[in-house]
């Protein structure tokens, strides 16, 4: 059976005035049911486009799809006529944006922005519609859900405006939720409850997740792969443990080590990664990532490979992958790796 | 709301979300339950005095206007017709309980004059806006919503009607056009259309960008319903208040041309030709020139406050 869903050396390119923006350069991950995958880098390292790519949800022009495919269940959605698009989404794929602010239609009632994905796809008269509205409202969490149903999206607190997107999502039973940083807007104790929230539906609904942050945190407790993005390239991908314990790739490295940590002394100062991220119009020849790196030699400038698997279901974009010695260059480094390792034996 | 406190509905088994999520719910007001956004705007309507105010005097000379005919010609006199026999003892009689605006050089009603000028007006005003809405809506819609070259014809046809004084534009159109209130229509509608173009398009872009339409989008809604229920409806009401203060305007620009004796033509009465027929009398018989202007002048301003309070009301950013 193909795989739910299959990205496949993904290059989506914008054409602007400026020049051609390759915005996702060679973006390759598979997901099945009931996984979460997380996707995780800086501002602009593509991980929107390619959330937004999936849903087709890119304006053509400028963006155009010059090389690979996105397949769902061996489909190609590409290839797809507009109207078979609309078909999958909102309805086999659900998206959830990251302001839930403004994502909702302020002149409309929260019933009934949640109710027209039913009456799109399922084909549910008003009344219909609105009553599996209500329910889906009780269900991600809002009480007395039948009245807030009749309530306006201005009548709503953050948190609660993103239960109703994500209801909204699930409306049609989705076999794919998008999550475009859900939790960014919210403040850190709705991050959690939504958070929550998004774990108990996938485990009732055994849909998968597509989590997309620049949260470590968030994804370490969620997420069964790591997609890790950079200028527009995966650089590595793998379970949630092999990346977050076997890094194989020095701007994973970088993040890592950039995350704060309560367990070291006070006062030490965070590690950032140096640097800019690259301009994605003229993106460096080979790595592009080489710039910033502190492990860098002159051959990273080289033509790069993509990604490489180092391990069974572990790739890297780093031609030093595969080397021994070049790996415990971190793991001597670092003491976020024997942090980990005594945290977890105790 | 039922009115019982949160607590008292406690559900068993509620997980420690659900209590977070009721504790940070926000209190809704007494009404808070099915608000719907069209009531809140008309409440908030309500409290502005001076937009009540406005509205009041609207509906009061739409009533007048439109009941005329059942006893206006009765009590005051017809407002067209010169009674021969009678009209020199009765002309430029000052204000008396008999005729309460006084009388006219030929001795017909200056009030049945003022009352039937008043349809002339809102007809002006309501069909020249209508049409210059109409028009200025679907060139806006075209220009946002497909942009490029659409955009840059229609959008530079507008600079060009704004390049022109307003008035000596709309003189020439009546020039070619002739005179006469259709021709007064067609001539505000054209010179109206791309303000509300300019309006319409600005708003439909910038509604465009929202999330929400890009969430309608990810729902699978097609473009035509897009459009027409979630960018649309965010977008018409700032043309809600333009046209509402552009009855005004129109008012105003129909005067202003029968004064110049380019719009309605006499013995119609319209405010405008009335005023320009009083001027010979501005001395002699003041209320010749004074009622009219104050017609003109106090249904304008109802207009315009009518608008500016609507600007306020329709504002859901705006909130009490």
């Amino acid at each position: 059976m193909p795989p739910l869903l299959e990205v496949d050396d993904l290059h989506m390119h914008f054409f602007t005035r400026d020049g051609v923006v390759k915005a996702v350069d060679g973006v390759s991950f598979t997901l099945e049911h009931g996984q979460t995958l997380g996707v995780v880098g800086e501002s602009g390292s593509g991980k929107s486009v390619t959330a937004l790519s999936i849903m087709r949800l890119i304006p053509e022009p400028p963006g155009k799809v010059v090389k690979g495919d996105i397949r769902f269940k061996g489909e190609s959605i590409l290839a797809m006529s507009e109207r078979e698009q609309r078909g999958l989404r909102g309805n086999r794929i659900a998206m959830i944006f990251q302001d839930p602010m403004t994502s909702l239609n302020p002149v409309h009632r929260v019933g009934r922005q949640i109710a027209e994905p039913l009456r799109l796809h399922k084909d549910m008269d008003r009344k219909a519609a609105w009553a599996a509205a209500v329910e889906l409202l009780a269900e991600v969490g809002i009480p007395q859900a039948r009245e807030r149903a009749r309530g306006y999206p201005h009548e709503f607190s953050g948190g609660m405006r993103q239960r109703a997107m994500i209801a909204m999502a699930l409306a049609c039973g989705p076999d794919i939720l998008i999550a475009d940083e859900p939790t960014t807007a919210l403040d850190v104790t709705i991050q959690a409850q939504i958070l929550e929230l998004m774990q108990e539906i996938q485990q009732r609904t055994k849909s998968a997740i597509i989590l997309i942050t620049h949260d470590l945190g968030v994804v370490a407790d969620m997420a069964d792969n790591i997609l890790v993005m950079y200028g527009g390239k995966a650089v590595e991908f793998g379970a949630a443990d092999d990346v977050f314990y076997r890094p194989l790739h020095p701007y994973t490295w970088g993040l890592l080590e950039s995350l704060p940590r309560h367990d070291v002394d006070d006062k030490g100062a965070l590690s950032p990664i140096k640097g800019q991220p690259p301009s994605l119009i003229n993106l460096p020849p080979g790595c592009s990532f080489a710039p910033r790196c502190a492990y860098a030699t002159r051959s990273c400038g080289d033509e790069q490979a993509g990604l490489v698997e180092m391990e069974p279901g572990h790739f890297s974009s780093c031609r030093f992958a595969g080397d021994a010695g070049f790996l415990a260059q971190f793991e001597n480094r670092s003491s976020y790796l024997s942090d980990y390792a005594q945290r977890d034996s105790q | 709301m039922n009115g019982k406190p949160h607590t008292e509905r406690a559900v068993e088994g509620s997980t420690f979300t659900e209590e977070l999520a009721r504790a940070s719910m926000p209190i809704l007001g007494p009404e808070g339950k099915g608000r719907t956004l069209r009531a809140d705007a008309w409440r908030r309507l309500l409290k502005n005095k001076l937009a009540v105010a406005g509205l009041i005097w609207i509906v009061l000379v739409v009533i007048v206007a439109v009941s005329a005919d059942l006893w206006v010609p009765r009590y005051l006199g017809d407002p067209i017709s010169i009674d021969t026999t009678t009209a020199a003892e009765r002309s430029l009689q000052p204000p008396s309980p008999a005729h309460p605006f006084g009388t006219d050089q030929l001795g017909r009603d200056t009030a049945s004059r003022v009352i039937y000028g008043a349809r002339v007006s809102l007809l002006v005003g309501v069909v020249a806006v209508a049409i210059m809405v109409m028009v200025g809506l679907v060139a806006g819609a075209v220009a946002a919503y497909y942009g490029g070259w659409w955009d840059a014809i229609i959008m530079r046809a507008a600079d060009v009607f704004f390049a022109f004084p307003y008035v000596l534009f709309a003189i020439v159109l009546l020039a070619l056009l002739g005179g006469g209130v259709q021709n007064v229509f067609i001539a505000i509608g054209i010179l109206g259309w791309p303000s509300i173009a300019r309006l319409f398009r600005s708003s439909i872009l910038s509604v465009k960008e929202m999330e929400y339409v890009d969430a309608a989008r990810a729902m699978g809604a097609p473009a035509w319903r897009i459009l027409a229920r979630h960018i649309m409806p965010n977008a018409v009401s700032p043309i809600i208040v333009y046209a509402t203060m552009s009855i005004g305007g129109a008012i105003l620009t129909e005067a202003a041309l029968s004064y110049l004796g380019m719009g309605v033509q006499l013995p119609s009465p319209s405010w405008g030709n009335m005023l320009a027929d009083a001027g010979s009398f501005m001395f002699s018989a003041p209320w010749l020139m004074i009622y009219p202007g104050i017609a003109i002048v106090t249904t304008v301003l109802a207009f315009v406050l009518l608008g500016d309070g609507l600007r306020d009301a329709l504002d859901v950013k705006l909130k009490d």
